[in-house]
């Protein structure tokens, strides 16, 4: 037997056996019916998305199957028919399961897609990278740091990956250049994932982490996306200046000067034109929600109807849009919706004594638990499975709420999720960075864990500062 | 992860041989069929393709008893089940004539002149399994030991 198949048998096999215990076994006062059904279908998720015997959009989609089959208002007639309504528990109407394909939060994902697509289309990306580029000179060090900067701006607004690759493709060629034995090549590789990793942190549509993070940051915790970067954007700068230096100091470079060569030029159409002002006017009209009112979910229709209407992103650049994302997070949601609307969350939160636990051995826990599971797995994954149950724990535990509450423990989990980036399997720009062959992996390990913890430790600096000048 | 197959077709198993030796590299990846014939190498084709796996890259050689390479190229660039599989001529003895065919009416990816060179071929080769990965939407991953990587990054830059 393959071990992609024992993978799978294990994945189906625990959740089917939680599936057909007595309610007895859990011993948890009250548990329904459609409560266990929740925790198989937890437990089957959280196997699917360690293990990986499929991918892990489908593991989504199954998500979203099996509640709508099993805890919905509309599932299979024989097994949500109650003998006794107490001991079943509160059916999930089945369009609320059904709504996480088109949530706000998909919406303003697609949106992000949009200007990302349309940017790369017209060679925005590009140009703007050429531009800013230029006043870092052709010293290595300052090159670097210049590197850096454009990368996690970019990866801010487009996909971490997408950004990846376009700065390594400049760097690459001019990795030919450095002297032989040069240790700055794994300087400037390592730049452009980390810088990416966590340039991610900056906007909600940063990174997937982001989006599903938004989803228990709704009523009093709603935050906007100014108000997001507002917060994230100090942190992201010093925890890059932090890896820069890190950088050198492993690995100095002995080049003594670099150039990276950007091709090509402003295009001058219409359409063009076009694609700078929307992109200009998305970024501005997220910023001043406070103004207009629109806040960033609405917002984000802009880009997806001026550049549909103008033909700048076409019926075959529809196709290229990366579904598996959105779906991704859209079975996030589901799991989260279930947990929730079932009850299941609040019964578990009560059943455990989180509340004798001091708050702040909490706050470290969850953050370190996100981020180690994160070195090893999808980062989306990860927040799908981990910001259901630290919600939980947010909008339960009074102890947080000096500390910042719910809103707090949802965004310190997101940011460590972003942590993640010490070996080649943790993120796909860090696989990308690996496989130009200028480094080992123990190279990539030891500055990435690093950064991960004075990462963490400079997240919980981040919530405690944020919670003195009520944020929160 | 998905089984890709190269072909390889000459007459001289020593030139066979010498190919698959230089293919080495990709052994762990890729899996390569050394066929002395025309019919023997659309016979395996067949069957690569009966077992829902790829045919990722076709080498053959030219001048060949019955069939010669370009009919196997045209037969080939014609039959939509190996639309996507990526083509090489390796040969010494192609007419300019030869050539014009299999580039105009086999759409032919890349030609190389016997003797090869080794470090040539696999730069080829590469890009041209990098190519089809991307064309047939595989998982990439998986592969990225014997990927090209400029054109895998230049492709990764359209992912939203």
């Amino acid at each position: 037997m393959t071990s992609q198949r024992i993978k799978l048998l294990i994945s189906i096999l625990l959740p089917v056996t939680v599936l057909l215990l007595p309610i007895s076994a859990f011993q948890i006062e009250g548990l329904t019916i459609v409560e266990q059904r929740v925790i198989a279908i937890f437990l089957m998720a959280a196997l699917f998305w360690i293990l990986e015997p499929i991918p892990i959009y489908a593991t989504s989609l199954l998500i979203i199957f099996l509640e709508l089959i099993m805890v919905s208002t509309k599932g299979l007639k024989f097994i949500i028919t109650p003998d006794s309504p107490e001991e079943f528990g509160t059916l999930i109407s089945y369009k609320d399961i059904m709504h996480t394909f088109a949530s706000p939060i998909i919406i303003l994902f697609l949106g992000g897609f949009f200007l990302a697509m349309a940017a790369t289309k017209y060679r925005l990306d590009q140009n703007l990278a050429k531009v800013l580029l230029k006043p870092f000179g052709e010293n290595p060090k300052w090159v670097m740091l210049g590197l850096m900067i454009i990368t996690a701006l970019f990866s801010m607004f487009m996909s971490n990956t997408a950004t990846t690759a376009m700065m390594l493709s400049i760097l690459v060629p001019v990795l030919a250049v450095f002297l032989p034995g040069d240790k700055g090549k794994v300087a400037f590789t390592l730049a452009v994932p980390f810088a990416a990793n966590v340039g991610g942190i900056g906007t909600p549509i940063g990174t997937p982490p982001n989006a599903v993070a938004l989803k228990y940051l709704t009523g009093p915790d709603y935050i906007s996306f100014g108000s997001w970067m507002a917060m994230a954007l100090p942190y992201v700068i010093v925890l890059l200046l932090f890896a820069w230096g890190l950088l050198l100091l492993f690995y100095p470079i002995s080049t003594p000067k670099i150039k990276l060569t950007i091709t090509g030029s402003w295009l001058k159409n219409r359409k063009a034109y076009i694609v700078y002002a929307t992109f200009g006017l998305t970024i501005l009209l997220w910023l001043t929600d406070f103004i207009h009112g629109m806040n960033s979910y609405t917002v984000a229709m802009v880009p997806v109807a001026v550049f549909s209407a103008f033909g700048i992103i076409n019926k075959n650049d529809l196709k290229n849009i990366s579904w598996d994302v959105l779906w991704l997070v859209s079975g996030g949601i589901a799991l989260g919706l279930a947990l929730e609307a079932s009850g299941l969350a609040e019964r578990l939160v009560n059943t455990i004594p989180f509340g004798t636990f001091s708050p702040l051995i909490i706050i470290v826990s969850v953050t370190v638990i996100a981020m180690l599971m994160a070195n090893f797995m999808s980062h989306t994954a990860t927040s799908n499975l981990i910001l259901p149950l630290v919600a939980a724990l947010g909008t339960s535990i009074m102890s947080l709420g000096p500390l910042g509450g719910n809103k707090m423990i949802v965004l310190a989990t997101t940011i460590s999720c972003s942590m993640s980036m010490a070996l080649p399997i943790s993120t796909p720009p860090n696989a990308l960075a690996f496989a130009t062959g200028t480094l080992e992996t123990k190279q990539m390990a030891k500055p990435g864990v690093i950064i991960a913890i004075v990462g963490l430790i400079l997240n919980y600096a981040l919530m405690y500062v944020l919670d003195i000048i009520g944020f929160f | 992860m998905d089984k890709l197959y190269i072909i390889c077709v000459d007459d001289q198993r020593e030139v066979l041989n010498a190919l698959t030796e230089d293919l080495e590299v990709f052994e762990n990846h890729v899996k390569i069929e050394e066929c002395e014939s025309v019919k023997e190498a659309w016979d395996v084709m067949e069957e690569v393709d009966n077992e829902g796996d790829y045919v990722a890259l076709l080498i053959t050689d030219q001048v060949m008893p019955n069939n010669t390479g370009v009919d196997l190229l045209k037969k080939l660039s014609a039959d939509i089940r190996f639309g996507a599989t990526k083509t090489i001529l390796l040969t010494g003895q192609a007419t300019h004539k030869d050539t014009i065919e299999a580039i105009n009416s086999a759409h032919l990816n890349h030609y190389i002149e016997k003797p090869w060179k080794k470090d040539d071929l696999h730069a080829t080769i590469k890009t041209l399994i990098t190519q089809f990965v991307l064309d047939k939407g595989l998982e990439y991953q998986s592969y990225m030991d014997i990927l090209d990587q400029s054109v895998l990054l230049n492709n990764l830059r359209k992912t939203t």
